[in-house]
């Protein structure tokens, strides 16, 4: 088969994935968004690697060890998430972080629009 | 187009349409739904492309344990579970977003699709068997770290979970949720007439469907 | 034929071992569970008898599961069956099923019997394992299976306070012993190349088998490996500094003493010594430890013997110092084999007349309720069997001719004088000495027992003086004849078959001397010092005689201190509880050290990474999603800019 497919798709998800990164507000819309990412770059490996010639079983090999890494970066970032969740009640990326060190100086106790 | 060609391109039209709507989707569970489907859907490919084992691990880790867990995080954090307005971004973001993602994948695929060229893909290269003997034979100690680090992120996960839940992150004064600092300024007042108010304070009226609760973020 | 030897050897070992499984599964069954223990060591008697037949003038190799694939190192785990181990089997098993027979009766009131039969049982397929081992790691399985059981059987009452620290004690000395075993053994395979006992022979002695004196300048790697083994050979056979776990081992049941800290276990060590003598036969450093240790443990263990005020425990010394009459005979090198076969006599020969020694003090300690010699003065007498047991037991003990203990003894005093002038002479001097005065001390030991056991108290004040002191000290030594959890033996009648045990084993301590003719060494008896050792137990039947004169416990003309000291030993279990302090001291120190020195790095990299996440968070202060749009932006403008430049 032609090899141009896969790359094709590779970079459909890659765009995706960006798209969900960037256009989200919401954490885990954002996680979402890195494993569409992820998931084209193994498409890519595996391709590639599916090649003749290409050495050591590079490229399924390198796959699962992305999906490996994957797995364990969104047991940590949902984690995060979660603590997020219970030290700010709400997981928006678009709003300003909460510090937890010594006080801004601009602070405002307004509330909440 | 060979048999292989056109089923992996069925394939892919929807794994790359699922994704669009996995990243485009008002709905929160639809989300990871759709994620499912694209997922299942480059396991497909995996097979097409013959790296079986690649295809059931993708099934057993991401579809079966990832997006699982992407749902368990929706619940915990009582995102709406309906369609919902709150958590559309501003128009401009959205826009810029999309440029940015079409930019990239146009990228993508002027550098890739060159690079291969009309390469075709005839051999069965990667069994399962020889994947097995790369995998402990030469990548063994990269296989090793990653068990560590594999510890490393539960150790990490578990240790963040016990911290959030016991509290002993110092408390700080709350804040109020600026907007992001760098908006146009006419911009802003459309900008808070289509925000509609995040479920962050306490005091704040939620105006919006999200039945946040505030007794995790008070503990 | 030889595939009869095999199956047979193989059997042996197999047997008991699933017997102790079986009784182990049926211990709710106590009838049941006891009839298998019986019957697995019947037939492994009559299987070793088999054995015995088979291996007339000639040794086959037995395979078990075949090699261990290690690399370089062969470990056939092959087992020998020759004429040694043929004759060492039958002694054990002929041990084993008298102990086995006579628990059926002792322990009918013991609600744990069916329990103790299978640990019996267990023992029993470790020795055997032992004793039929071409392998060194075969023989350390069995060892350390040994040293377990022993574990169990001497805390089996685990009730009692005094039984369990008594199993503990005697287990952490083994092992800590074990620890110099195991290197030995390492260090004899590793040269080697392979654990089998023969290959390891052939290649520390120079590829000449057996030798006849030591002609080479000492290896240090084998004089090192020797004396490590002898170490953990000095644990199991309680030689000096390694004793006093014995005396307090017989707070397990008597029967479990007569099997294991009398006939068998304590004795593994010398035939492990006797199967690589080869290897001692060259090296003369490990020969003098081995026989100043014998030497020092002998005339020790038979000084404290002489007072002690617990018919068990008085026992337990006694063994002590056979055992390292048995050792010393192996200090000597005389012609191919001869000093093993010596020392596998006295062996044999001891297996004999202790056992029958401890199941009849058992039997006498069912009837009249307690070990102490206080509880037991005249019990013996008018008991028939019994007495005549005692009798039996205690003489060859002594070394009277024509039992079978007098045999042995003179095979390791001809062993001695035969030495005198070889290339050991002061070894052989000092050896020689320590024997002599040995025999008079056991002979003494021995006569005080005998009468204590059969002539009644007389009045006196003297006497009710001594008398007291004993019995405040009998009354701490009382317990621990006590074997049942209540404290109290109740008097019930011998069964034919306990009856008939102690006396089949006094008929063999009586006959056992035709049995040592097929033991390669035969009989050796030096005429002088046959002579010698006559004297010697004559006088000292004689004066202790005159010391026990009127009634009297012999021991009290020493004074009640005498009594006390040796009942505790001397107090040498104070040092091993310094020992043991000492090392949880050390170990303390190494927690500490591990936690505030090598421990604070680690932490050291979590604070340093909470304040480099502080200091980070204290830069970054823009919401996540314009910092997204930003970098991405910048990303793809550098990406447009490359792929257009490199177009």
């Amino acid at each position: 088969m032609h090899l141009w497919l896969p790359m094709l798709l590779a970079s459909v998800l890659a765009g995706a994935g960006t798209h969900g990164v960037l256009a989200r507000r919401n954490a885990v819309l954002v996680l979402i968004g890195v494993e569409l990412i992820l998931n084209a770059a193994n498409v890519m490996f595996v391709a590639l690697g599916a090649q003749d010639g290409s050495p050591m079983q590079t490229g399924q090999t390198l796959t699962l060890f992305v999906i490996t890494v994957a797995a364990a970066e969104i047991c940590v970032a949902l984690a995060v998430v979660l603590a997020m969740f219970k030290l700010q009640g709400h997981i928006d990326l678009s709003a300003s972080p909460l510090l937890t060190s010594a006080e801004d100086s601009a602070v405002d106790e307004e509330p909440n629009r | 187009m060979t048999t292989r060609d056109i089923v992996f391109a069925v394939l892919g039209v929807i794994a790359s349409v699922s994704a669009i709507l996995a990243v485009t989707t008002r709905n929160l569970v639809h989300a990871a739904l759709w994620l499912v489907v694209g997922l299942g859907t480059i396991a497909g490919c995996y097979v097409v492309l013959g790296a079986e084992l690649v295809a059931l691990v993708q099934v057993l880790i991401y579809v079966g344990a990832v997006v699982v867990l992407v749902l368990f995080a929706l619940m915990l954090t009582r995102s709406p579970m309906g369609p919902n307005r709150d958590l559309a971004s501003p128009w401009w973001q959205r826009l810029l977003a999309a440029l940015l993602a079409v930019s990239v994948a146009v990228l993508l695929a002027v550098t890739l699709v060159p690079l291969v060229g009309e390469g075709a893909l005839e051999s069965k290269n990667g069994n399962t068997k020889a994947v097995s003997s790369a995998i402990f034979g030469t990548w063994v100690w990269p296989f090793e770290l990653l068990s560590v680090l594999l510890l490393a992120a539960l150790i990490g996960a578990f240790a963040l979970a016990k911290i959030a839940g016991a509290g002993l992150v110092r408390r700080p004064r709350r804040r109020r949720v600026r907007p992001a600092p760098r908006r146009p300024a006419p911009a802003a007042a459309d900008a808070r007439a289509t925000e509609t108010p995040l479920p962050a304070e306490p005091a704040a009226a939620p105006a919006g469907a999200s039945p946040s609760n505030r007794e995790g973020s008070r503990s | 034929m030889s595939v009869l030897t095999a199956v047979t050897v193989q059997l042996l070992v197999v047997l008991p071992a699933v017997a102790a499984l079986a009784g182990l599964l049926l211990r709710r069954m106590r009838a049941v569970s006891g009839l298998v223990a019986v019957v697995a060591a019947a037939v492994a008697l009559v299987l070793a008898v088999l054995e015995f037949a088979e291996t007339a003038g000639r040794s086959d190799v037995v395979d078990t599961f075949g090699p261990l694939p290690v690399g370089e190192l062969q470990i056939p785990l092959t087992m020998l069956a020759d004429r040694t181990s043929a004759v060492i089997a039958v002694a054990v098993a002929i041990v084993g099923l008298a102990v086995q027979v006579f628990s059926v009766w002792y322990l009918r009131d013991d609600l744990r019997y069916p329990v103790f039969a299978a640990t019996v049982s267990l023992f029993l397929a470790a020795m055997l394992l032992v004793v039929q081992s071409g392998d060194l790691v075969l023989t350390l399985v069995g060892w350390e299976v040994m040293g377990w059981c022993s574990f169990l059987l001497i805390g089996h009452v685990s009730a009692r306070e005094s039984a369990r620290r008594a199993a503990y004690k005697a287990f952490l000395v083994t092992r800590v012993a074990d620890i110099g075993f195991v290197l030995g053994i390492v260090i004899l395979a590793g040269g080697a190349g392979s654990t089998e006992i023969g290959t390891v022979v052939a290649h520390w002695t120079g590829g000449s088998g057996t030798s006849t004196a030591a002609l080479v300048t000492g290896n240090p790697t084998l004089t090192a490996a020797l004396v490590l083994l002898l170490s953990g050979i000095a644990g199991k056979s309680g030689l000096v500094p390694f004793h006093d776990w014995l005396p307090d081992a017989m707070e397990g049941p008597t029967p479990a003493s007569a099997l294991i800290h009398a006939a068998t276990m304590v004795a593994a060590g010398t035939y492990v010594v006797a199967r690589l003598h080869p290897l001692f036969a060259v090296d003369e450093t490990s020969r003098v430890v081995l026989g100043v240790l014998a030497g020092l443990t002998m005339v020790w263990a038979a000084l404290l013997a002489f007072a002690q005020s617990d018919v068990k425990r008085m026992l337990a010394y006694s063994t002590l110092s056979q055992i390292a009459v048995m050792a010393s005979a192996l200090a000597f090198v005389l012609a191919p084999g001869e000093a093993p076969g010596l020392a596998l006599g006295h062996l044999f020969s001891h297996a004999m007349f202790k056992s029958l020694l401890f199941l009849a003090v058992g039997w006498l300690s069912v009837l009249a309720g307690g070990t102490a010699f206080v509880a037991l003065r005249g019990r013996a007498l008018g008991r028939g069997a019994l007495y005549w047991s005692l009798a039996i037991g205690l003489a060859s003990l002594a070394g009277l001719p024509p039992l079978v203990g007098f045999f042995s003894k003179e095979g390791v005093l001809f062993a001695a004088e035969e030495s005198l002038d070889g290339p050991d002479a002061a070894l052989a001097w000092f050896l020689l000495i320590a024997l002599v005065v040995t025999v008079g001390l056991t002979a003494a030991y021995c006569t005080r027992a005998w009468l204590l056991l059969t002539t009644e108290r007389e009045g006196g004040l003297a006497e009710l003086e001594a008398e007291e002191g004993q019995a405040e000290s009998a009354e701490e030594a009382a317990p621990a004849g006590d074997e049942s959890p209540t404290g109290a033996h109740e008097l019930r009648p011998v069964t034919m078959a306990a009856a008939l045990t102690v006396s089949v084993l006094a008929v063999l301590t009586v006959v056992g001397g035709l049995l040592l003719i097929p033991l390669g060494s035969g009989i050796h008896v030096g005429l002088v010092m046959a002579v010698v050792s006559l004297v010697v137990v004559g006088l000292a039947f004689v004066g202790v005689r005159a010391m026990g004169a009127a009634g009297h416990d012999p021991a009290a003309l020493l004074g009640p201190a005498a009594a006390d000291l040796s009942d505790r030993g001397f107090g040498f279990d104070a040092v091993y509880v310094a020992v043991g302090r000492a090392v949880t001291a050390l170990a303390r120190l190494v927690v500490r050290l591990d936690r505030d020195v090598v421990d604070a790095y680690p932490r050291g990299t979590a604070s340093l990474t909470g304040i480099a996440g502080r200091a980070g968070e204290k830069a970054h202060r823009a919401a996540p999603s314009t910092g997204l749009l930003a970098v991405v932006l910048g990303v793809v403008l550098v990406a447009v800019a490359g792929v257009t430049v490199w177009h």
